[in-house]
Order: C-alpha cells, then structure tokens, then sequence
C-alpha cells in the first residue's frame, strides 16, 4: 500500500506541474545601461542632443540616415524621442527603448553637435558593438512580445567608434 | 530428392501458448525461419541426415533440438516447447563485434528496442523508439548517446546509423533521415554506446545504431495496422491555435510469402499528421520490399528497396513563447518537399563451419526543397553508394577473426552546397581472442581514407580493445577502449546562404577538420536470481575539434553578384570545441509476481564539459532517468513509461539572439508520462489487437529543440491483425 500511495503523490506532483508556461505580454523594445567615460564630456555648447538610436538599415550613409529617420514607418529610431535628450553629465543612464518588432543591425549613441540640422552635425559617440578595435555592431533583434535587457553601451567623447557617414 | 523439410510449433512450456516470433536456425546453416501466429514454423530445403534445429526466443532458454533426421520429402515434425528464462538472457547481437554474441559477452554497453517494444508505443518514426533507451536522449530527431551531440538540427550527426549493418547517414548533411526506415518492419535496433569507428568508420563518435530488419515469413501473411491520433488542447489559450481537432493517422498494408527459396516482403504505408502546430503538417507515401534468395543451404542472396515521398510545413522555431504553436512569420508559408530512396543487396555465403563472408551494397538517394510562398527556396540532391565485404573465421584456440575492406562514394548537388563529390575507403581487422574460458580479448584496428571534392585528402587510424570476464554464469565484467572520428559533412564544409528561414547569413569553411573521440567504459552486469537484472557503467569519452555552428563578425558579400562586402554577423561551422564527457549509467530490470509485473529504470549522469572554456558543454543534459512499468495478465497488457530529462543547463545565446529565436532560451526539465494499453484479441479466435495509448498524460510543456514545443498530450487508437 505504501508504494501504492507513493507512486499516487507522485503522479500528483506530476499532473500540476504546467512546464512551460505562457509569459506576461510585454511592450517588445530594449533596454540597458549607457555608461559615460569620465572625464569625457564635450562643452554644453556643444551638446544639442544626445539620443540612443536604434537603425534597421547597416551600413548607413548620409541619405539613408534621412530616409530611414523620416520614413513611414520609420527605419531608424531615437530615445527619448526626437526633441528631448538622454541626461547630459552623468556617469551612467539606464534606458528602456520602445520599439516596433524588427532586427536593428546598428545601435549606439548619437551626439548632435552643431546647430544645424544636417547629416555633418552628427556623430556617434557609442556603439552597441563587439570588443573589438575598432568595434563592430552587434544586431538587435525585437520581437512581438518581448524586451530585451542588458543592451549596454559605453560612450567615450574622445574615442568615438567608426563613423558610419 | 536431395532435400526435405522440418515444419513444427513452438510453445510456452508452462502455459502451452503458441510463441510468436520465435528463431527456428538449422544448425550449422543460413536455413532458418520465425514462427507465425499460431507458432507454427517451416524448413524448406534441409539436406538429408541428421540435423540440431535451434530455437530462440528473448525472455526464453535457447533450445536446441538434436538428431533431428530428415530421410524423405515426407516432412518431419517437430513440438517445442520452450522455458522462460532469466530476464536478460540469451539476447543475441550483432553490432558490438560484426558478429552474432551473446550480450553478456560484448564488450561495450550495448541496448536493444524490439519490434514489440515499437508496436506498444505505437512509434510512427525510430527516433520516437529511442527516447526510452538508457544514456540517449533526442533533440527533436537529433539522436544524442551519453552526449556526444549538441545543436546541429541534425548536420553532422555524432552517432552512425546502420541499416542492417552498412552506413545510412545522408550524404549532403551527414544526418539520420529516421522516416525512410520502414518502422514496422523492424526487427530490432540495436544500439552500442561509445566511439565505434574502429569497426564501422566515419560518425561513430559517440555510439552507433544498428536497425536490423525483419525477414519475409515463411507462409503467407498479410498484416494490417492502422492508427488514429487525436491532440489534446494545450493547457493554454494562446497556444490554441487551431478551431479544429487535429488527427494524426496512418494505415501500413505488408504481404509477405515464400515461393521456393525465394521469401519476399511488400508493405505499403501512408501516413497524415495535422499536427498540434500551424504549418507543421506532413503527408507521407512510403513503399518498402524485401526479398530472400536462398542459392543453397549455406548461401543466400537478400535484396530490399524503399522509397518514401513527403510534404511537410516548415516549422523551424515558434513565433515566440506567447504564440509556442505558430511559427516565426517567415516560415508561416513554407513547406518542404522530399523524395528520398534507397537500395541495398546484401550475399552471404557459409564457406564452412569456420568461415563466412558477406558483401552488403546500398544506394541511398535523397532530394529535398524547401518552398516559400510558391517560390523554391533550397534544393538539394544526393547521391550515396556504400559497399562492404567482410569475412569472419573461427580458428582454433579460441580465435575469432573479423576483417573486411569498404568503400564509399557520393555526389551532392545542392544551391545549398554546391556540386561535389566525395569518395572513400576502409579496410578494418579485428580479433577476438578467448584468453581462459572466463577471459576475452577483443583487439581491432580500422584504417579509412576519404577525399571531398577538391579538397586534400585524409586518412584515420583508429584502434579498439575491449575485455570481457565472465567470473560465472551470471555475472559479466567488462573494460572497453576505442577511437572515433567523423568527416565534416558536405553540408558543413560548402554550406552558403543568405536566403533560408532564419535569414542569417551561413559561410562556408573548407579549412574544418576531422572531429575526434576517445572512449573509455568500465562495466559490469549481473543476473540475481531468474527476476532480477542490473547493470553498472562508468565511462569517460574525450572530443578534440568538435565542429560547431559559431557566430562571428566577417566581411562577405550578401548575394553571391554583388560587387560589394559588406561586414557584420556571420554563422560559420569551426572546430571549436574540445570536450570531456564523463559520467555513470544503470539498468535495473525486475519482474515481480509471477512476471505479471516488471519495471524498467535506467539512471544516466553526465559531466559534459567544454575543456576551452572550462564551463559545462552547451546544449547537454546532465540527468535522463526513464522508468517503464508493464502489467500482462493473460491477452491483456497495461504499461507505463516516464522519461525525466533535466533542464539543458547551457545553450548558445548567439543562436538564439541572432536566428532570432524569440524566447528560445525558455527550457525547463522533461518530465513526461506516456500510458499504453492493449488487448489481444486471439483469445477470442481474431488475430488482431487494439492498443490504446496516452502520450504525455499530463500534457506537460517542455521543449527538446530550442524554440520547439513538444507534443501536446495526444490519444492514440491502434488495430494490428495478422492474417
């Protein structure tokens, strides 16, 4: 009978147990860290806007960074939004990126340095990228009902990784 | 008249019931026969004299009948009855050595599946009928012993599949195509854990897998099966894709018959799954033949064929883990199409008492393309010829000689791979020497070359020693060392593709280098009393150059025209990985009360470790425990089998960020139940029996292949009649 009863509380167990389960629907984007090497901050003067990007077209060159900023839907897109800016002056910003479903092959940080809106007033300054020197991108693949942690990037003003235009 | 017949029944000496499937061998000969249904058995062509007629049977003593004289044409007959034996005795192998051997006298752990076992579990493919197999576990389709295998999606297997004893490894890949195997014509599998290469050449790194097949019967018999599955409902609403019930179901026709010396073998199967996922769906025709020639008493002639055509959805990952049922948007549409065949002959020629030889040839032919939305993605064909000669002697003073020279050739023409041919050569020797009448020493060696397309051509060495010590009569000691290696597959070394489903781009790498394995098994086994089996293993296998899909940062050019490169994330195939697996194993089989009731546990550990990186092996399990029970009570039979995997500790994060597989890191361990039930109707004057099968009873959800979800619970109705 005890084995009988042992091998009942077994099958028990086992019959409540789901496995995999369905996960919480979340808004898909993600998120990180940008971590800011001391002692590199550029002047005010010259800090018009700093965003987070997230581009689905690599390689970039001048005309696609328009195409891709101003098409419907979008191709590339900014964090916090277009006319406001990560904080300015810190160590570090965590960040959490909502984004349409997509592979974004090209992620990092973007400085708008000049007053002028054009191509020639931007600069990246960090890169979602491999150890390597010089770094190489690293994709960003979105899907429907998830969000990525752990998108972490370093920007250093003074050594900024290759420029894409 | 030069020759006569010995026809006869075989029976169960305590309850009197005819034994279905017993060996009836004429001693000394190939002549031989399986019983039918009513037991009943037939030796045609038995020269006159006096004979020993051999009967065996698993789970019962071997008997040999002797002065069996056959003096006329007139018939003589014979009544058999047989005695159960201990539960692991007189099991008979063919794989460990190249030989017919007892088990107990193999040196290397080494299991075995019965066609019985692949009828109650109502197995549509073979790999289903490994997964209850102590040390294998199965990633989908992707056969693993004692880990040897990681995530390949099949490329490249690390385990060699023999049909009937010759090489089936398809050649573009390099995988086990388990559906073109005729399930339900399957004798037994037999499958031997650890580096076999120095018996059977290129793949058998971590084991081998030998599927022997049935011979024709005797008499005429027709046998029908027919199977019809339904789904269960998942246990959640988003993975309830379907409004309708889903049905997998199949019907396998087979006529076998003797007409002379000539015995032959016609089955014709069809098989439907809807499937529990969108777009997983297949259709299958399959058509198998095999025939027997028997030129004399000592010499026979088998040839057998099979051809199987298929369509099948594309399901290649889930969407994500919200949506586990329906596959990522690229694949929704796409199906793959296959038409695959083979043909093998296989002589065999008793030259004396001491001496025989057999030569085996196969073609095997495989064409695949993929389609998406009507439009022809992948295509792929390949040609393989295998031929084997091997001769076995048994000299005197305890001496066995095995020894045989192989070739191989095959041609794969793929937009995949590209067109390229492959050719190969072995030549092997082994010597199994009985030191004392407790001792053996088995000693091999196995030499093989092989030249790929353009590249330099390569050649391996590869030793064996196995030790056997049999201190009595129920106890088997045993300590085995042997080598491995595999080829890169065509399909690893030319693979390119920015086109296929998962969008990543693949490059080829035609620098891989052979894989390597060293095995070592320290085991014993012992019988206590006639109910009680167990077996103990240790072993310890080491990989060198173990090839792996890597995610690297390369400059290519995206389509194969473009006047560009461009550079960013790249799969590639490298031998990156160096491995130390080590690890125990244990069987134990009981029967209880009267043998009404036996179980089944088998216990495997693993230690897999990737010496590079000094971190556990990705993609292997450290625990698989599998515990089957069986109830029999007179037509009736009721048994259960449970296989507990634990959770795959480390997987490869770039596959599954850069496929992308959403969600593809979610695993948890495998705890599944499956439940059979069947009656057989002979009792009642029909040849039939209706099995009825619960698989997955508590519809648990788990994953074997990264992004794939398992079998929802699904009831299944089966009838087999023997005609």
């Amino acid at each position: 009978m005890r084995i009988v009863g042992v091998v009942f509380l077994v099958f028990l167990f086992l019959s409540c147990e789901p496995g995999l389960t369905v996960p919480p629907e979340v808004e898909p984007g993600f998120g990180g860290i940008v971590f800011f090497e001391k002692g590199t901050w550029p002047p005010q003067d010259s800090l018009f806007n700093l965003w987070v990007f997230a581009s689905q077209i690599y390689p970039l060159d001048s005309l696609k960074v328009f195409e891709g900023l101003f098409a419907d839907p979008p191709r590339i897109y900014l964090y916090p939004a277009i006319d406001r800016n990560l904080p300015l002056f810190v160590d570090s910003t965590s960040y959490a990126f909502a984004l349409p479903p997509a592979n974004y092959l090209y992620v990092g940080v973007l400085q708008r340095f000049a007053s002028e809106i054009t191509v020639r007033s931007l600069r990246v300054v960090g890169l979602y990228g491999t150890p390597d020197n010089p770094p190489l991108p690293i994709p960003v693949v979105v899907s429907g009902s998830q969000f990525i942690d752990g998108i972490d990037i370093r920007v250093n003003f003074h050594k900024p990784p290759p420029q894409p235009f | 008249m030069t020759t006569g017949t010995i026809v006869g029944k075989v029976t169960d000496a305590e309850t009197g019931r005819a034994i279905v499937g017993a060996n009836v061998v004429l001693r000394g000969t190939f002549i031989g026969s399986a019983t039918n249904v009513r037991g009943e058995f037939r030796l045609t062509r038995v020269s006159l004299g006096t004979h020993g007629v051999v009967v065996s049977m698993m789970g019962y003593e071997r008997t040999t009948v002797e002065g069996v004289t056959v003096r006329s044409a007139q018939p003589v007959r014979l009544e058999v009855k047989l005695r159960s034996a201990p539960i692991q005795a007189e099991q008979v192998i063919v794989t460990a050595s190249r030989r017919e051997q007892s088990l107990q006298e193999a040196p290397v752990s080494v299991a075995m599946v019965t066609a019985k076992m692949i009828v109650d579990r109502n197995n549509v493919t073979l790999d289903d009928a490994l997964r209850y197999v102590p040390g294998v576990n199965l990633m989908q389709d992707q056969v693993n012993i004692r880990g040897s295998t990681g995530y390949s999606r099949g490329v490249g297997s690390r385990v060699l599949l023999l049909l009937d004893g010759v090489p089936y490894l398809t050649g573009d890949t390099g995988e086990i195509n388990w559906e073109t195997i005729p399930t339900h014509q399957v004798d037994r599998i037999e499958v031997v854990k650890g580096a076999g290469s120095a018996l059977y050449g290129s793949s058998a790194l971590g084991g081998v897998i030998n599927v022997i097949t049935r011979d024709a019967a005797d008499s005429p018999e027709l046998r029908l099966r027919f199977f019809s599955g339904l789904y269960d409902k998942p246990r959640y609403e988003e993975w309830d894709w379907s409004p309708h019930a889903r049905f997998n179901s199949g019907a396998i026709v087979s006529y076998s018959n003797r007409v002379g010396p000539l015995t032959y073998l016609l089955s014709l199967s069809r098989t439907v799954d809807e499937s529990y996922r969108q777009n997983d769906a297949y259709h299958r025709w399959s058509f198998y033949a095999k025939a027997k020639y028997d030129v004399s008493s000592f010499k026979n002639l088998t040839v057998s064929a099979n051809y199987l055509r298929r369509t099948h959805g594309n399901f290649f990952w889930w969407r994500s883990l919200r949506e586990a049922t329906r596959p990522a948007d690229p694949q929704l549409n796409g199906k793959v199409t296959s038409r695959r065949g083979n043909i093998s002959l296989s002589y065999k020629e008793l030259l004396s008492d001491r001496f025989f030889f057999t030569v085996k040839g196969i073609y095997f032919g495989n064409y695949w393309r993929d389609d998406s939305s009507g439009r022809v993605n992948n295509t792929s064909e390949s040609h393989l010829f295998n031929l084997d000669i091997q001769a076995t002697y048994t000299a005197a003073a305890g001496h066995i000689l095995t020894g045989g020279v192989g070739g191989n050739f095959d041609r794969v023409s793929a937009n995949l791979f590209g067109s390229h041919p492959g050719v190969g050569a072995a030549a092997y020797v082994q010597d199994e020497i009985g030191l004392t009448s407790q001792l053996k020493l088995t000693a091999g060696v196995r030499f093989d070359w092989q030249k790929v397309s353009a590249l330099r051509a390569t050649a391996q060495l590869d030793p064996k020693l196995g030790l056997v010590y049999l201190p009595d009569d129920a106890t088997s000691v045993r300590a085995s060392f042997g080598s491995g290696f595999r080829y890169p597959a065509i399909g690893e070394l030319y693979i390119e593709s920015s086109t296929n489903v998962s969008q990543v781009v693949v490059l080829p790498n035609v620098d891989l280098s052979v894989e390597r394995s060293l095995s070592y098994e320290l085991g014993v086994s012992r019988q206590f009393g006639k109910s009680v089996f167990a077996d103990v293993a240790i072993f310890n296998n080491d990989f060198r150059n173990l090839i792996e899909p890597s995610v690297l940062i390369k400059r290519y050019r995206p389509y194969p025209t473009s006047p560009n490169e461009v550079e960013g994330p790249v799969i590639q195939f490298e031998n990156v990985t160096k491995a130390r697996i080590q690890g125990l194993e244990a069987t134990v089989k009981v029967e209880w009360w009267k043998k009404y009731l036996s179980t089944d546990l088998g216990y495997t550990y693993t230690w897999p470790r990737d010496v590079n990186e000094n971190t556990i092996l990705k993609f292997r399990p450290r625990h698989i425990f599998y515990a089957s029970t069986l109830i029999g009570y007179e037509y009736f039979r009721a048994s259960t089998d449970f296989r507990y995997v634990s959770r795959i500790e480390r997987i490869d994060d770039n596959l599954v960020r850069l496929a992308p597989i959403v969600h593809g890191e979610q695993r948890v361990p495998i705890k599944v139940l499956d439940l059979r039930l069947s009656y057989d109707l002979l009792a009642l004057g029909f040849p039939l029996r209706v099995g009825f099968n619960v698989n997955n009873v508590f519809n648990y959800h788990y994953v074997e292949l990264i992004g794939n979800l398992a079998p929802v619970r699904t009831f299944i109705l089966s009838l087999d009649g023997i005609l």
